[in-house]
């Protein structure tokens, strides 16, 4: 591949990234505008956000690759990754913005009064971004490896110190912004060359490498489905957005609760036309390129693909053009999550202010940098995957209860939270050990979430009822306060 | 880009700038909220009631909106793969049961998201009614 293509298109959507933040800065001023914008954006301005942010390198990448490699198994994340939303709209999203706090843990603490129940959500909302941030760094590396033959790190450094730069100078109203031309170009980004390509193969040259009998075979397609492994899966994903920390800050930039509510709808509705793209794309790579179906090179079928069905100069635009779109992936997420576990560290660590949250957005991009570098990536929706799991085992339980049910105590929570956690976290890390060891276990430990979620939900609601102190006593007010609609203006 | 997005604002104009703040250790988070429709505050029974109805509908609607999408997907696909003409029947090179599984699943979440808007808006004014109506 032509290197030069790789450098400009990188550059040219670092650059635009940069001058959007930065032109951001000049309207950013005040603590709250740092936070949360000022909850002046508008649902569609929000939604394109959310989309621009959620859209990562597992769902730009990974998913085409996760098809090509494991068959229709892979078209189960795209449907997991939307109707996420789903589940954020039925039970989070308008109480969410109506409890006006800022981040997982301010809500935790007005919630439940307790400091501690506070800290350990803190705590795990900087576990899950961090290890969210990972695989978008390992996306960088195979990016930048593949298309300007550069060493790997160089992916991972630059996007890294790129986010810590414009999150420290800009905080959060100009990266609503920024997010929401992210969206608007990854969407383009894997439009344009999915119709070029499939227009290009429907005029039969070049011919599939594979015919479709052989391409999709019945035993990877539909028919043949793990039940265990797709409905733990789906329980990871439908679940695990709603504990996400970067989707869920951006619900308070909402004006109120009935726009947090069509925010939602036209991010499912975004949702679902962009992940048309990169299914197709899996797809055109099963008949089209079969040879990259191997673990670690799959995820670059949509950085190949262009370039291998058409020739020439085209073919080189188009993929400077995907090529953007990966690293604008990279770069929106990180700077999401950059975003939300800034606003946590400094809240919590820092006192606040706006220079508390500088030093947190550098200190939030430099450790997952850290370990990406040391970290092989073993495919990136897989790896997204995971994180799903351990936030659908964690937040997800305490924020649901806490929202609809009046027994939830701070102990019930907290013992909730790190049932969760140990029990999800030893699954995913300790996973291959113990499936070498027992076989038997081995989907249960790739695929946690259908009974770690149910474990640490049963844990916080015995816990809570065996609670002598009681549920706190602001509970019916802020239930009140989450569940009434705003005062008509 | 603030200004810019205002100045193409609908009638009703752009949302009120609000000032917000952090919550601190003791007090609750901090924001423009709605008041109780009666002097008694919180504590008064009357709308203590009307709140927790309207919790307790909120709540079993987004339960059964829940559960019917889990069930329409899950008859969705167990349709697709009871049907093994599904998998020899190709569309653009491509077997349908592949297309329907990568497809389908979108507008039915859409229409379950659509219809829920609408029936928890209606919660909502039915409670504004109720507690107006005093």
């Amino acid at each position: 591949m032509n290197p030069v293509i790789g450098y400009v298109a990188i550059a040219a959507v670092a650059l635009a990234s940069a001058l959007i933040g930065f032109y951001g800065l000049r309207v950013s001023r005040t603590t709250s505008d740092f936070y949360v914008a000022s909850r002046t954006v508008r649902p569609w301005w929000n939604a394109s956000a959310i989309g621009g942010e959620y859209l990562s390198a597992a769902s730009f990448l990974g998913i085409a690759g996760l098809i090509l490699l494991q068959g229709s198994g892979g078209l189960w994340f795209p449907i997991g990754y939307t109707a996420g939303y789903l589940m954020l709209l039925l039970f989070v999203a308008a109480p969410l913005r109506r409890s006006g706090a800022y981040t997982i843990p301010d809500f935790t603490e007005a919630r439940l009064e307790s400091t501690s129940a506070r800290r350990v959500t803190s705590t795990l909302v900087i576990v899950i971004g961090w290890f969210y941030i990972v695989p978008q760094l390992q996306g960088a590396a195979l990016t930048v490896r593949i298309t300007t033959g550069l060493p790997s790190w160089v992916g991972s450094v630059a996007v890294a110190v790129l986010v810590a730069v414009i999150v420290a100078a800009g905080g959060m109203r100009s990266i609503t912004f920024v997010q929401a031309f992210q969206f608007w170009l990854k969407l383009t980004a894997i439009a344009v060359p999915v119709v070029a390509l499939l227009l290009i193969v429907g005029g039969g040259e070049p011919p599939a490498q594979l015919t479709p009998a052989e391409a999709f075979p019945p035993a990877a397609g539909p028919g043949d489905l793990d039940v265990y492994r797709t409905v733990s899966l789906m329980v990871a994903l439908l679940l695990g957005t709603l504990g996400l920390p970067h989707v869920l800050v951006r619900f308070y930039t909402n004006p109120d609760g009935v726009a947090a509510r069509r925010t939602t709808v036209i991010v499912l509705a975004l949702l679902s036309v962009f992940y048309l793209f990169p299914t197709a794309f899996g797809l055109l790579g099963r008949a089209f390129a079969p040879d990259l179906a191997a673990p670690g090179e799959a995820d670059a079928l949509i950085l190949l693909l262009p370039g291998r069905l058409v020739p020439g100069i085209w073919g080189e635009l188009l993929t400077a053009l995907v090529i953007a779109g990966a690293f604008g992936a990279f770069l929106s997420t990180s700077s999401g999550l950059v975003v939300s576990l800034a606003g946590v560290i400094s809240q919590d660590l820092l006192g606040g202010s706006v220079r508390g949250f500088r030093i947190a957005a550098v200190a939030s991009s430099l450790i997952p940098l850290l370990v990406a570098l040391t970290t092989e990536s073993a495919g990136l929706a897989g790896s997204v995957g995971l994180v799903f799991a351990f936030t659908a085992s964690t937040l997800c339980p305490i924020l649901i209860l806490g929202i609809w049910w009046r027994g939830l105590t701070a102990r019930g929570a907290v013992a909730g939270m790190l049932t969760g956690g140990v029990l999800s976290g030893v699954a995913i890390l300790g996973g291959p050990v113990l499936s070498a060891a027992l076989p038997a276990l081995r989907p249960f430990l790739e695929q946690p979430a259908a009974w770690t979620v149910p474990v640490a939900v049963l844990v916080t609601v015995l816990v809570s009822r065996g609670d002598h102190r009681g549920v706190p006593r602001g509970t019916d007010a802020f239930l009140t306060r989450l569940h009434v609609p705003e005062a008509r203006r | 880009m603030n200004e810019s997005s205002s100045g193409r604002a609908d009638a009703a104009g752009p949302p009120p700038r609000v000032r917000v703040t952090a919550p601190r250790p003791g007090g609750g988070a901090a924001s423009a909220r709605p008041s109780l429709p009666h002097g008694g505050g919180p504590t008064s029974d009357i709308a203590g009631v009307y709140v927790r109805s309207l919790i307790r509908s909120q709540l079993r609607l987004a339960v059964v909106f829940a559960i019917g999408f889990a069930v329409a997907t899950a008859l969705f696909v167990l349709a697709i793969a009871l049907v093994p003409a599904l998998d020899s029947s190709f569309v653009f090179g491509v077997p349908a049961s592949w297309l329907l599984l990568g497809a389908g699943v979108y507008p039915l979440a859409l229409t379950v998201a659509g219809l829920y808007v609408r029936a928890a808006a209606r919660n909502e004014a039915r409670y504004r009614s109720l507690t107006e109506a005093e």
